[in-house]
């Protein structure tokens, strides 16, 4: 104050003006908070395999964040366009894969997806994104055997570089362990239809709950949706009358993770085995090879017959049919590609197995035929056997 | 009269058939070549089955198949049984040998072993990729030595010092072969040579894993060459039987499950039609098989269709409902 007064008379008034010069006053405003939109508009794609493509798309949807392109059914063309374009004595699921990568791009996929393997699977997605560049398209490929040395925190880096940069992680997370909740739900709903879907007095009743409840879960977008729709679909399956017999012809399918389970590389062998009224078990699934994995502790359980890891599959194997065999299975039907190295090697301790415990096991390699003349035949024997041997030693 | 039943094994090379009568006692046999013309050869070895059964009485009431035809000869025959070669020929073999534990059988292009415990079939394998070492790999060498592949038996029989030929796979016992020939090699022991690889070969192929154990029957077209068994007999170690009847126990085998499934009594047409065989109604017709891709979806299915003149009998081969074919018949 004291510095006014010693201002002169004109700029003391002026001073005064400009003290009267009052801001404007702050009025309460609803600033609209503008939320960033993660989405990414690109096209992924999974290959093809088995039941799980529910999984892929919610991966891709709620955790990758991008839209996710749902490939038709498998055709002859498929295998054929994977066939010309791969090396002959590669095994089959990479000629599979390959064709459905061809047929993805084709449909307008901007990025295709492989995962690492344990086995030669590992390579495929270096060699098959190779094969596709060389063929002229043009895609990204998100390659989970890269940044496999940093586990975990590499893949991030992969996705957020290759896929989309705004990936929401906490929410990604959550939404991680939700697929693989999906992959669980899947393979438990599978279980119980595997093991009773020979019997419907219906045909078709359980393909169509099984396809209600693959819609229900490629509409899910988040756990509550996926955990309903498992609700709904074992209450639907377990109402479908059943003519099972108390003591059915049961086996136990093992095998390597793609021909075992993957319908089109072993000709559907599920349903034919089922539409001659066999219980079909199959432990080989994700959420046994992966999601509860334990591969030390799974050897234990068999540690008369392994004392190795032998590969990718092989403990599982083993183990599965070793189980089989201890529950009374009837038969054991060992389906591997030609060619897979690790399956090879499962043999000779199927071979033990089958022999300790006089149990046959039926083994059958798959290469990308199309013909399921010799496998019918096969089969049938088999089961005739089986159900004869049953009928006379009751 | 006294019921009958038929059955008719046709593989890729030859065509069996059987007439087995009330005690289940095969009373006429048919062995003929298929020539790649399974109706015809079927039609033939019916014929000749026919002649056979004539004046004994016997009226075949119901019919079973199996080889690799068994689809289509059942189609054309209305047959009630129609079943796969392997099951065939554990039935056959154990009917008549109810004590057997191994069955060895090698045909023209197939060929499997079969584990018995207590007459029942306990296990199984059969070749997978390749037909090494089947009846076809042995016609073929036979006409490259200019030998009927009947005699080959005896020949391989008369050898002292059997050439040693690779056996892991045709092409190269076939290379390996031709190079002995060409080395001069007495032939007699080129062909036991051979049978010899055909034996190792079948056992460390079909027969890996499996454990051999006696009594042992040798069975299919190739039991009838006895350098075969004579191998097997000196690398198992143990002897072989090889029955008379041994290439025909598919075709009995195929009987004995049409006799259990009882005579055919709902057939609308057919051969079957008046509720016993009536071989005529089979020359009256003409059959003819025909490939259709379905359209109806981008995996173009291949049906095969049978038709009997103008009618579909029988369809297979599609993967859904939407291209099941409608018999007409």
């Amino acid at each position: 104050m004291a510095d006014i007064l010693t201002l002169p008379q004109e700029a003391r008034s002026r001073i005064a003006v400009e003290l009267e010069k009052h801001r404007e006053p702050k009025m309460p405003t609803h600033r609209k908070k503008y939320k960033r939109d993660r989405h990414k508009r690109v096209k992924l794609a999974f290959f093809r395999y088995c039941y799980y493509d529910p999984a892929f798309k919610f991966f891709a949807e709620q955790v990758l964040d991008v839209d996710y392109l749902t490939l038709p059914e498998a055709t002859r063309r498929t295998t054929e366009i994977g066939e010309q374009n791969s090396t002959d004595y590669v095994c089959t699921p990479f000629k599979h894969i390959l064709g459905d990568y061809v047929e993805a791009l084709e449909a307008g996929a901007d990025i295709l997806v492989q995962f690492g393997g344990p086995c030669r699977l590992g390579y495929y997605g270096e060699l098959q994104e190779a094969i596709l560049r060389d063929m002229g398209y043009q895609f990204d490929m998100l390659n989970f055997s890269r940044g496999i040395e940093e586990g975990a925190i590499g893949w991030t880096k992969q996705c957020l570089k290759l896929v989309n940069p705004d990936i929401n992680i906490p929410h990604a997370v959550r939404q991680l362990a939700a697929t693989a909740n999906m992959a669980v739900k899947l393979d438990e709903a599978r279980d119980f239809y595997l093991a009773n879907a020979g019997f419907e007095r219906e045909r078709g009743a359980f393909k169509r709950a099984w396809a209600s409840y693959e819609d229900a879960l490629r509409a899910a977008t988040c756990d509550r949706d996926i955990n309903e729709a498992f609700r709904a679909a074992m209450d639907a399956m377990r109402a479908i009358p059943l003519d099972k017999p108390a003591d059915p012809v049961r086996i136990g399918v093992v095998g390597e993770m793609f021909t075992a389970i993957d319908e089109r590389s072993n000709l559907n062998l599920d349903e034919k085995l089922m539409g001659m009224g066999v219980e079909v078990h199959r432990m080989m699934n994700l959420t046994n090879r992966y999601v509860r994995y334990n591969e030390p502790n799974l050897r234990r359980g068999a540690a008369d017959y392994l004392t190795y890891d032998m590969g990718p599959t092989s403990t599982l194997t083993v183990v599965a049919a070793r189980k089989y065999a201890q529950e009374g299975f009837d038969g054991v039907v060992h389906a591997k590609s030609a060619g897979c190295t690790p399956e090879i090697d499962c043999m000779p301790v199927l071979q033990q197995v089958s022999a300790d415990f006089s149990m046959p096991i039926l083994y059958l390699t798959y290469d990308s035929q199309t013909s399921d003349t010799g496998l019918d035949t096969r089969l049938e024997a088999f089961y005739d056997m089986l159900s004869m041997k049953k009928e006379k030693t009751k | 009269m006294t019921q009958g039943y038929l059955g008719i094994d046709i593989g890729s090379i030859s065509t069996k058939g059987v007439v087995i009568d009330e005690n289940r006692n095969i009373i006429a046999r048919s062995y003929l070549w298929t020539e790649g013309n399974p109706t015809e050869a079927s039609r033939n070895v019916v014929r000749e089955l026919e002649q056979q059964v004539e004046g004994t009485g016997v009226q075949i009431v119901g019919a079973g198949t199996t080889g690799s035809a068994r689809r289509l000869v059942g189609a054309m025959l209305g047959a009630s049984v129609i079943k796969n070669e392997i099951t065939a020929h554990a039935v056959g073999t154990t009917y008549l040998h109810p004590d057997v534990r191994t069955i060895l059988e090698i045909g023209g292009q197939d060929s499997k072993i079969i584990c018995v415990s207590g007459g029942i079939a306990v296990d199984y394998a059969m070749n997978t990729l390749c037909a090494a070492g089947t009846g076809s790999f042995l016609s073929s060498q036979a006409h490259r030595l200019g030998v009927e592949v009947e005699e080959f038996g005896d020949i391989a029989l008369t050898s002292k010092r059997p050439a040693n030929i690779a056996a892991r796979c045709t092409v190269f016992a076939e290379s390996d072969l031709v190079h002995k020939i060409q080395v001069g090699y007495a032939r007699e022991d080129i062909i036991a040579g051979l049978c010899n690889a055909v034996a190792s070969n079948y056992l460390n192929n079909v027969g890996k894993g499996k454990k051999i154990e006696a009594p042992v029957v040798f069975q299919g077209g190739v039991s009838k060459n006895a350098g075969v068994v004579h191998a097997f007999e000196e690398q198992l170690g143990m002897p072989v039987a090889v029955d008379p009847d041994g290439h025909l126990m598919g075709a009995f085998g195929a009987a004995l499950l049409a006799a259990d499934a009882g005579p055919i009594t709902n057939a609308e047409s057919g051969p079957f039609a008046s509720g016993t065989f009536d071989f005529e109604a089979l020359l009256d017709f003409d059959f003819k098989t025909r490939e259709v891709e379905c359209g109806k979806c981008a995996n173009h299915c291949e049906i095969i269709c049978v038709y009997r003149d103008k009618d579909i009998i029988d369809s297979w081969g599609n993967r859904c409902d939407r291209g099941a074919v409608r018999t007409t018949a």
